[in-house]
């Protein structure tokens, strides 16, 4: 916390090395979560390109008041969903579902990659947008549900229903998956 | 039937794993990395100088950031600058001195300003093995803040304590965002930094750097800095007086153009390079017993947040604060009143027969300072007669508790302490 705290302050006062050290901090990261909403890798990647970007304009006369990832993550909620609704709008379909494991995955990891998880990714795909953000800002981001409220403009226990149907959704999925 | 517990495991465990599994790639990294840093370079910054808005808020928000950025302003004014390059033959390179700082681990600084020279700001710095600030000692002059007369701060190991001598009062916090700032703002006044951003000033062009050795071998090398206003007229200047011998710096004069004359503003002096510091230098072992303590480590400050708004627990802790006053609860009162010992609550309220909350209303967010103001309306009893409480202030400050996340208290009570 107080390291990125620093980092911001530096980057205000023109530091491009705090600006680098933001990006490498945090890059993963966001490239994780903007991959677990959209499923797609290169959107996820281009949405972490727009973030950063658009955070490289602002950071010089930025005030950081919580926490960065959260801050980050929130931009890279709010791309993502943009990018989401177009691809409705244009395409009328959600993304493809892909296989669990992919390319990237090496070897080691594929075999770890178990069958429950390839049939949750899929759930996951296949719960709406709106409460898919919720539960991969909560679980994966680490957003409190305060802070996920406030980032989609709604109240705590609207966003918290929102989660409790997303679960709700995945179980049924995924029961209905293990019945087969 | 899959509980929902398990649901949030699998989801976390399946989170885990595509962590593990998604990397940005180095084509990713370069694309990014050139396209924000393009865009970084043309943004516009917030310059680190009494002149920027931004530190003037940030002077604001804290009494110890008011008196580290008085600290280094004299040198903030020269490193604000962009310096350029200036085509030096001279056998002293910029680079010695950089060199020459980087071991430095103690150092002891007064800065002046040209109208006060004999009231300097001064403080003792110990560096760790990597270079960064561990331990500062700095000593506010009174005539920075007569109010409060002189006050001395301790910074050791991320714990500031803030002695008010005059008041009798001792101060204990601990705070990333100013630690942060105050840190970002003591590196300016570490000498290797000052003279790396003139090396790299020198690599970019904006200013005129020019490095002046005597023939006279008593007398220092001075390098001179002219910053160049937008419109490459000189704007303001910094001389560099560096030692010949260690190659270390020993005073930054920082000058001002005002009628076409550059006018000395302050001055930053260097002194006892690698003298160890005495450890008690970051100690405050001098406060008297009976001074007001008011330690925000060690106990817990305000209220939670929870799942409440910033204007909820705002106006929450407003609401607890007045009926901590009307059951005469000094101890809750002060806890929620930024620690405020309970004793020196009930001094200053006790003779206040609180009765009830008239109402309280919407908070108004102060941006300088981030607080929430909550105006209100209390009924107090005097001689039998219920009225409404009229102070000069008309609402209560609240904010979130430094060094405490996610907590929340008022920075400021109608009556202060």
């Amino acid at each position: 916390m107080l390291e990125d705290k620093l980092l911001v302050l530096k980057c205000r006062w023109g530091s491009t090395d705090a600006m680098c050290r933001i990006y490498l901090k945090y890059k993963d990261y966001l490239l994780t979560l903007a991959k677990g909403l959209l499923s797609e890798q290169a959107e996820a990647e281009d949405v972490v390109h727009d973030v950063f970007v658009s955070f490289a304009r602002v950071v010089g006369q930025f005030h950081l008041t919580g926490s960065l990832s959260s801050y980050l993550a929130t931009c890279v909620s709010n791309l993502a969903r943009d990018k989401a609704r177009a691809r409705m709008r244009r395409t009328g379909a959600p993304a493809p579902v892909r296989p669990a494991v992919r390319s990237i995955c090496d070897p080691q990891q594929r075999a770890i990659e178990t069958e429950e998880l390839t049939q949750l990714r899929q759930a996951m795909s296949q719960i709406p947008y709106e409460q898919r953000e919720v539960v991969m800002l909560h679980l994966k981001g680490g957003m409190k549900f305060r802070e996920i409220a406030k980032l989609q403009g709604l109240s705590v226990s609207t966003t918290y229903g929102r989660y409790r149907y997303g679960l709700d959704k995945l179980r049924s999925l995924l029961n209905s998956e293990g019945k087969k | 039937m899959k509980a929902e517990q398990e649901i949030e495991r699998s989801v976390a465990k399946h989170c885990a794993t595509q962590k593990s599994c998604t990397r940005a790639s180095s084509e990713m990294d370069k694309r990014v990395l050139s396209d924000a840093l393009r865009v970084y370079r043309e943004a516009p910054k917030s310059e680190p100088s009494l002149a920027g808005t931004n530190l003037r808020r940030i002077i604001m928000k804290s009494p110890l950031t008011k008196l580290a950025a008085a600290a280094v302003l004299v040198v903030a004014v020269a490193l604000s600058f962009h310096f350029f390059a200036a085509s030096t033959t001279t056998a002293y390179a910029i680079e010695q001195t950089i060199q020459a700082s980087h071991s430095v681990r103690y150092l002891h600084v007064k800065s002046f300003m040209a109208s006060i020279p004999n009231e300097p700001i001064e403080c003792w710095v110990e560096f760790d093995l990597s270079g960064q600030i561990k331990n500062m000692r700095i000593i506010k002059p009174a005539w920075m803040d007569p109010a409060d007369g002189e006050t001395v701060i301790v910074w050791k190991d991320g714990e500031m304590e803030f002695w008010i001598k005059k008041k009798n009062f001792l101060f204990i916090q601990e705070d990333q965002e100013i630690a942060a700032q105050v840190l970002g703002m003591m590196e300016m006044l570490d000498p290797k930094h000052a003279a790396a951003n003139i090396q790299q000033a020198q690599e970019e062009g904006d200013t005129q750097v020019e490095i002046d050795e005597p023939k006279n071998k008593a007398e220092p090398i001075t390098i001179t800095v002219t910053y160049q206003a937008e419109d490459g007229t000189p704007a303001q200047r910094a001389i560099l007086f560096v030692d010949r011998a260690t190659k270390l710096l020993d005073s930054i004069e920082a000058y001002q153009l005002r009628g076409g004359k550059y006018i000395h503003f302050s001055t930053a002096e260097f002194y006892d390079y690698d003298k160890p510091i005495d450890p008690k230098m970051f100690t405050l072992d001098d406060v008297p017993s009976d001074a007001m303590r008011v330690d925000q480590i060690a106990q817990e400050i305000g209220l939670p947040q929870g799942d409440l708004t910033d204007n909820e627990i705002a106006v929450e802790v407003v609401r607890q604060f007045f009926e901590a006053l009307i059951a005469q609860d000094y101890a809750e009162a002060g806890r929620l009143f930024g620690g405020v010992p309970a004793e020196r609550m009930q001094k200053r309220y006790g003779h206040i027969r609180f009765v009830r909350i008239v109402s309280l209303g919407e908070p108004v967010l102060n941006p300088a300072t981030a607080e929430l103001k909550v105006p209100y309306v209390v009924e107090i009893e005097e001689n039998g007669v219920i009225t409404k409480w009229k102070t000069k202030y008309s609402y209560v400050p609240v904010r979130q508790v430094h060094g405490q996340a996610g907590r929340w208290a008022t920075t400021g009570a109608p009556l202060g302490i």
